[in-house]
């Protein structure tokens, strides 16, 4: 099993943050992300709360020997639930891989939550990585491991990403505020 | 904005996430503000939630069949079924406890 976690700021007041989140795709950081279908999607009429389950796709070249061992292919599917709650003023993101699942999990958690001065977004990004017991040792420790070189390097990725599209997103709004007033 | 799992349902996804969009970031902020109070809570919720059922409902019909379809020929299904069992996600996760990372 590997761990993975990180925690830092995003320099755009919450609602910002989370209203970008449906915007994060496609930027040029993070091209691997090709497909995005929401599958299913709730607003509760007490709380406000918004459940929003949706299925990612993605396209990521695997070394040779992960094809030839587990019959994958480029494309890979993950399954993503959110929730947005504007009363705690939190938004949670979960994951899990739908492709090679029966080899491995990968199960994400990321959190946006104000920061205590309400002017940033705290993000917090935790994972687990496992390979399912079965497999030999070998091959599932090395399977492990690609696992989480890739999902390094796409947290990485999506940091940058995400980080610009929230930049252009919100200086566009502001300006165009700025020529409305 | 992104593509559909087919191209069939990418229009019909791209109609459904602007109409979704638009709703959203009307009900955002408001609904942080509503949320000091609960009865203006509820109030808030029920009115949005039905406003959004009134303008992306019918538009979310025709995407959630056309992706339900997709999904399918994917070969998806089971797949997605199958992690829907091993955890079905219905309540938000608890909150983080202080302490432990």
């Amino acid at each position: 099993m590997h761990y993975f976690s990180q925690l830092f700021h995003y320099d755009h007041p919450w609602s910002h943050v989370v209203i970008g989140m449906w915007h994060k795709y496609p930027n040029p950081h993070c091209t691997h992300v090709v497909t995005i279908d929401v599958v299913d999607r709730s607003v509760d009429p007490q709380t406000g709360i918004i459940r929003t389950e949706r299925i990612l796709g993605c396209k990521q070249k695997a070394p040779t020997w992960i094809v030839r061992v587990f019959g994958g292919s480029e494309d890979a599917f993950v399954r993503e639930v959110s929730y947005v709650d504007p009363k705690t003023q939190t938004a949670t993101i979960s994951s899990v891989n739908l492709s090679l699942s029966q080899f491995a999990t990968c199960n994400e958690m990321i959190r946006y939550s104000p920061s205590s001065d309400n002017q940033r977004t705290v993000f917090s990004q935790t994972a687990e990585i496992q390979a399912r017991m079965t497999l030999w040792r070998a091959a599932a420790d090395k399977l492990e491991n690609w696992l989480v070189q890739r999902f390094e390097q796409n947290a990485q990725l999506g940091k940058l990403g995400f980080s610009d599209v929230l930049r252009t997103m919100w200086e566009t709004k502001d300006r165009q505020l700025a020529c409305a007033h | 904005m992104a593509h559909s799992l087919t191209d069939e349902c990418t229009p019909l996804k791209r109609q459904y996430d602007t109409c979704f969009n638009a709703w959203f970031e009307g009900y955002l902020e408001p609904a942080v503000a509503a949320s000091a109070n609960p009865d203006q809570r509820s109030k808030y919720s029920q009115e949005k939630a039905a406003e959004y059922e009134a303008s992306c409902g019918k538009i979310w019909a025709q995407y959630r069949d056309c992706v339900q379809k997709a999904v399918k020929e994917k070969g998806l299904d089971a797949l997605l079924e199958q992690a829907r069992q091993e955890n079905p996600m219905k309540d938000p996760p608890p909150p983080p406890t202080p302490g432990k990372s």
